[in-house]
C-alpha cells in the first residue's frame, strides 16, 4: 500500500512537472502584455520571498532587512549594465556581492540570538536607504538608475514582455529547484533542527552558528538573484527599492504565503504583487486599510498561511462530515511542499499518521 | 559649550519620546513575549484622537487624558479580540499580525484625517531658557520631565501595588499565575492597555514638533526598537537610559562627525547596538535569559 502511494505520487509529480514546464513555455506567448508583466513581477518577488524563507521559514532567524539584498542586487546589476559589462558577469556579481555582504553581516549577527538578529537586520534597510542616497556616484542618488538591457534578442520574434517573463521563469525556476533540493536534503534537516532547538542541534554535532551563517548567506545570494530579475522586469531602481516598508511587506508576504514552504513562497510573491493592485482597483483611498484588513483576515483564518488552505479545508470537512475525501488527487499536487520540514512539532507528526 | 549643552538637552528630549514608545514595547513584550510593531501606529491614532477632541474646543490637557483613556481601551480590545488568538502560536505569525495592524491603523488614520500634516497644539509654552550660555526650549525640558514622571509612576505601579505584582507574575509565568487564581487574560488586556496609554503620551508629546501625519511615528518606532534592544528587554530603566543615550549621541554625531551628518544619523543607534551586543549580548542592563531545553 505505501509503495503504490509512492509510485502514484511520483507519477503524479512527474506529470505535474511536465505540465508546469509546458505551461511555462506556452503561457507567455498567449497572454496579453499586462498579464505577462504582472506574472514576471510575481516571479521576481517570489524569488525574494524564497530567500527570506530560507533564513526565516526554514532556519527560524528573523530577518527584517531582506529587501536590502534585493536592492543591492538591483544596484549591482544597474551599475554593471550602465558600464556595459558582460551580462553573465553582471549576473554573477549580482549574486556574489550581496552574498559576501550577507556573509559579513551574518558572521557578526549570528552570534546574537533571537531578537538581536532582527535588530541587526532591521538596520540594513534603515541605513541602506540614506547610504544609497549618499553614494550618488555609484547609485545615482535619489534619482536612481534605470537600465533597459532585457530586450528580446532579434530573430526570436518575441516581444519584450515575453522575453522578460521567460528570463524570470528560467532563472527563478532554477533558483527554486536548487533551493528545494537544498532544504530537503542534509542542509535542510540541519536548518530545521537549528530552528527547532539550538541546544539539541549543538549536541547532535550541528553547529547552530555555522548553519545560521550559511542560511543567511544563501538567503542573501537568492536576494541578489531577485535583485537582478527586478532590474530585468522593472528596469529601474532607487533607494526606495530597499526601504524598510518594503522589507516588512516582504515579511508579511512570506508569512501569508506560508513560512517554511516552497510553494508558499510563490503564493507570497503573488500576494506581494497582486494585493496592492487589487486594493487600488477597489478604492485608491483605502489601499492601506484594505491591505491591513486582508493581511489580518488571512492570518486569522489561516495562521499557517495560504499554503495551509487545503489542510484546513480537509480538517474542517473531517470534523463536520465523517467521510474520506474523494478528491484527494487534486490535493496531492499541493501536498509535497508541506513535507519539506522534518516533523519537529506536534501537528506535523499527527498529519503524517493520518496519511 | 553652549551648542554642546543645547544638543545634549535636545537629544534628551527626543530620546524621551523614543523612551516612552520603547517602554510601551517592553510592557507588551514582558506580558506577551512579542514585539508590537503597531505600537507607533497606535500612538499616532491616540494623537489623532487627542487632536479631534481639542478641535471640538476641549482644553488640551483634558483632550490628552481622554486620548490616553481611549487608547487604554483600544489596546485592551486589540489584545482581547485580535492578539489573543496568536499568543502562544508561531511568534513570526504574531509579529506579522502586528505589522498588519500597523498598516490597518495607519490606513484608518489616513482615511479619516488624510495624509496632510495637521498642526497639533503644544502642551508647553513656546519659550526658551538660558542655561550656561545655551538656549533651551521649555518644550524640551517639559518633555523630559513628563517622561521621568511617567517612569516613576510606572515603577511605583509595578513595585508597589497588587496590580503590578499580578502583572509581573503573568509576565514571568502565565501558567503558574493562572493556577494561583490570577485572571491572566484580563491582566494581559491591562498590559496592552497600559502600553497603548503610554504610546498616547508619546504621540501627544511628539506631535507638535513633527506635525501630525499618519506616518509620524515610523522613525520613532525604529529608534524605540533600537533602545529596547540596547537597554535589554527585561529592564524598563535600562530602556529609558538607552533611549536617552541614542537621542544624545545621534544629535552629537550629526553635528560633530561630518561624515555622518543629518542624513546618516539614523545609523548611530545601530552602530551602538552592534558594538554593545558583541560585548554584552543581553543588552546594557538586561538579564541573561536562561532558555529551558
Amino acid at each position: 500500500m505505501p509503495l503504490t502511494t509512492v509510485m502514484k505520487r511520483r507519477w503524479v509529480r512527474w506529470v505535474t512537472a511536465i505540465v508546469v514546464v509546458i505551461l511555462a513555455i506556452v503561457v507567455p506567448l498567449m497572454l496579453p502584455e499586462f498579464a505577462n508583466q504582472t506574472l514576471a513581477r510575481i516571479g521576481v518577488f517570489a524569488v525574494a520571498v524564497l530567500g527570506l524563507n530560507v533564513v526565516m521559514g526554514y532556519t527560524g532567524q528573523v530577518s527584517l532587512g531582506h529587501i536590502f539584498f534585493v536592492g543591492l542586487g538591483a544596484y549591482v546589476t544597474a551599475y554593471g549594465v550602465t558600464n556595459s559589462w558582460n551580462i553573465v558577469l553582471v549576473f554573477i556579481l549580482a549574486c556574489i556581492i550581496p552574498g559576501v555582504v550577507g556573509l559579513l553581516v551574518a558572521l557578526a549577527a549570528a552570534r546574537l540570538g533571537g531578537l538581536a538578529i532582527a535588530m541587526v537586520t532591521i538596520a540594513l534597510p534603515i541605513v541602506g536607504v540614506p547610504l544609497a542616497k549618499r553614494l550618488s556616484d555609484l547609485t545615482g542618488g535619489s534619482q536612481g538608475l534605470s537600465t533597459n538591457f532585457a530586450q528580446a534578442p532579434e530573430g526570436t520574434g518575441l516581444y519584450t514582455d515575453q522575453w522578460q517573463l521567460y528570463l524570470v521563469l528560467a532563472i527563478g525556476g532554477a533558483t527554486y529547484a536548487l533551493t528545494r533540493n537544498l532544504v530537503r536534503g542534509k542542509y535542510g534537516r540541519a536548518f530545521a533542527i537549528v530552528k527547532g532547538n539550538e541546544a539539541v542541534a549543538g549536541s547532535m554535532g550541528v553547529s547552530p552558528y555555522r548553519y545560521k551563517v550559511l542560511s543567511f548567506t544563501i538567503a542573501s545570494i537568492i536576494g541578489g538573484v531577485s535583485g537582478f530579475l527586478y532590474m530585468v522586469v522593472v528596469q529601474y531602481t532607487s533607494p526606495e527599492t530597499m526601504s524598510f516598508g518594503h522589507s516588512i511587506t516582504l515579511l508579511a508576504a512570506m508569512v501569508i504565503g506560508g513560512a517554511g514552504s516552497i510553494f508558499g513562497s510563490i503564493l507570497g510573491g503573488g500576494y506581494y504583487v497582486l494585493i496592492p493592485q487589487l486594493t487600488n482597483i477597489i478604492d485608491p483611498n483605502l489601499t492601506a486599510v484594505l491591505q491591513g484588513a486582508i493581511l489580518l483576515a488571512v492570518l486569522f483564518v489561516l495562521p499557517g498561511g495560504l499554503v495551509s488552505l487545503p489542510r484546513t479545508i480537509k480538517r474542517m470537512r473531517k470534523s463536520s462530515v465523517r467521510e474520506p475525501g474523494s478528491r484527494t488527487g487534486s490535493q496531492q499536487t499541493i501536498k509535497p511542499p508541506e513535507r519539506t520540514v522534518p516533523p519537529v512539532d506536534g501537528p506535523r507528526i499527527e498529519r503524517q499518521d493520518q496519511e | 559649550m553652549g551648542t554642546f549643552i543645547q544638543l545634549v538637552v535636545d537629544g534628551l528630549s527626543t530620546g524621551s519620546i523614543y523612551a516612552a514608545l520603547a517602554l510601551a514595547i517592553v510592557l507588551v513584550n514582558q506580558a506577551t513575549g512579542l514585539i508590537n510593531f503597531a505600537q507607533g501606529g497606535m500612538a499616532v491614532m491616540s494623537a489623532y484622537i487627542a487632536f479631534a477632541v481639542t478641535s471640538a474646543g476641549v482644553p488640551l490637557i483634558i483632550a490628552i487624558l481622554a486620548a490616553v483613556l481611549a487608547s487604554f481601551v483600544l489596546g485592551a480590545v486589540i489584545e482581547r479580540f485580535l492578539m489573543r488568538k496568536f499568543e502562544g502560536g508561531d511568534p513570526d505569525t504574531a509579529v506579522v499580525v502586528t505589522i498588519g495592524l500597523l498598516t490597518l491603523i495607519t490606513g484608518v488614520c489616513a482615511w479619516i484625517w488624510s495624509y496632510n500634516n495637521q498642526q497639533f497644539p503644544s502642551l508647553f509654552p513656546i519659550g526658551t531658557l538660558k542655561l550656561f550660555g545655551a538656549v533651551i526650549s521649555i518644550r524640551s525640558i517639559g518633555t523630559i520631565l513628563v517622561i521621568v514622571a511617567i517612569m516613576v509612576v510606572l515603577q511605583g505601579l509595578f513595585r508597589g501595588t497588587k496590580l503590578g505584582l499580578a502583572l509581573r507574575a503573568v509576565a514571568i509565568n502565565p501558567q503558574s499565575a493562572g493556577f494561583s487564581g490570577l485572571p491572566v487574560g484580563r491582566l494581559l488586556m491591562v498590559g496592552w492597555g497600559l502600553a497603548a496609554g503610554l504610546g498616547a503620551v508619546a504621540g501627544a508629546l511628539v506631535a507638535p514638533q513633527l506635525t501630525l501625519t499618519p506616518g509620524m511615528m515610523d522613525n520613532a518606532l525604529v529608534y524605540a526598537l533600537a533602545a529596547v534592544i540596547l537597554g535589554g528587554l527585561t529592564s524598563p530603566i535600562g530602556v529609558v537610559v538607552a533611549a536617552w543615550l541614542i537621542g544624545v549621541l545621534e544629535n552629537l554625531a550629526a553635528v560633530y562627525l561630518p561624515f555622518i551628518g543629518y542624513d546618516l544619523k539614523i545609523a548611530v543607534p545601530f552602530i551602538l547596538i552592534f558594538v554593545v551586543l558583541i560585548v554584552r549580548p543581553q543588552g546594557l542592563f538586561g538579564r541573561k535569559a536562561v532558555v529551558r531545553v
